[in-house]
């Protein structure tokens, strides 16, 4: 992929990548960070991806994913499980620019395990399909549609109770 | 709730997520669409489904603007070429002031004061250069995607 069209594409994920980020780091700055980091490795050494890692968006977001990972084992060297994570830890940092509505979203994502909170951001806000979803998680695409599905009724149910 | 008329065997729970998102089989989608026209609770919870990602998707959950993204992703490319650009100037220069060092020593009548001071030179350009180099040596080594699956 030639350097600008990469970069342009970075660009673009970049909103997308910091949602999900932060529902994985649980801090948006953080997750900032996170993002910026694997930018920087990337345009470092573009060569790192090619075709045959498949397309570029889930590829990338897999790598900020797997980058925020590992950003939470080095928080805890205990060693914790990120799959079944459910203490969101502190939630997302509300900001004076996020409306009302999406801070009541926010704080409802922040309830649910945190791969529930990943899969919602990749299909509801980044809009990828199942497919893409199974290569970012590293799950079966077969299990996609049923993860979302209980994720979005947790999440549904969430709200109904606190708006 | 499930209709009396026609008792529906099952709902279509997953399949409802599926459906939204274009995701299913044309037999699939038959399925959910005959199921929710006789079963309430379904089509409710398909409206839920459906406005519930409409907001997710209008919702901003990341204020960082592509702009920002544009503006920060300059940001290593230039300090990772600098750094570079610092080690070929440092070794250009300690090539030349080896050159230097040599006639000095070997073959000038000046002080020995001046050529100490030569010495130290030449010494601080190479130490420079060294720390630079180890530098780069150690952020290659450590680099913290070394072990990311990329
Ligand atoms: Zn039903």
């Amino acid at each position: 992929m030639k350097n600008n069209d990469m970069r342009q594409q970075l660009v673009q994920l970049g909103n997308g990548a910091h949602a999900m980020a932060t529902q994985i780091l649980g801090n948006t700055d953080d997750a900032a960070d996170a993002v910026h980091d694997v930018f920087a490795k990337v345009l470092r050494k573009p060569h790192v991806y090619n075709a045959d890692k498949g397309p570029f968006t889930p590829w990338f977001l897999r790598v900020v994913r797997n980058h925020c990972i590992d950003l939470i084992r080095r928080r805890h060297p205990g060693g914790v499980d990120v799959e079944t994570l459910s203490d969101p830890g502190p939630g997302p940092q509300t900001s004076l620019e996020i409306a009302q509505r999406d801070q009541a979203l926010q704080l409802a994502l922040t309830k649910l395990p945190d791969l529930q909170r990943q899969i919602i951001v990749l299909r509801d806000y980044m809009d990828l399909s199942y497919a893409e979803i199974a290569s970012v998680l590293n799950i079966a695409q077969g299990t996609v549609m049923s993860r979302l599905h209980r994720a979005r009724m947790a999440l549904k149910e969430e709200l109904d109770r606190h708006g | 709730m499930v209709n009396e008329k026609r008792p529906l065997e099952k709902h279509v729970g997953e399949l409802l997520s599926g459906f939204i998102d274009g995701e299913l089989t044309q037999q699939q989608r038959q399925w959910v669409t005959l199921h929710c026209d006789e079963c309430d609770e379904c089509r409710q919870d398909l409206a839920r489904l459906q406005a519930l990602r409409e907001r997710i998707g209008n919702a901003r959950l990341s204020e960082v603007g592509e702009d920002q993204w544009r503006e920060n992703m300059n940001d290593p490319i230039v300090q990772s070429s600098r750094s570079i650009g610092w080690l070929l100037i440092i070794a250009g220069m300690l090539v030349i002031a080896g050159i230097g060092l040599f006639a000095f020593i070997f073959g000038s009548d000046l002080s020995i004061g001046e050529k100490l001071l030569m010495i130290a030179v030449y010494g601080g350009l190479a130490s420079l250069f060294f720390s630079v180099l180890r530098q780069r040596l150690i952020e290659r080594k450590t680099d913290k995607y070394k072990d990311v699956e990329i």
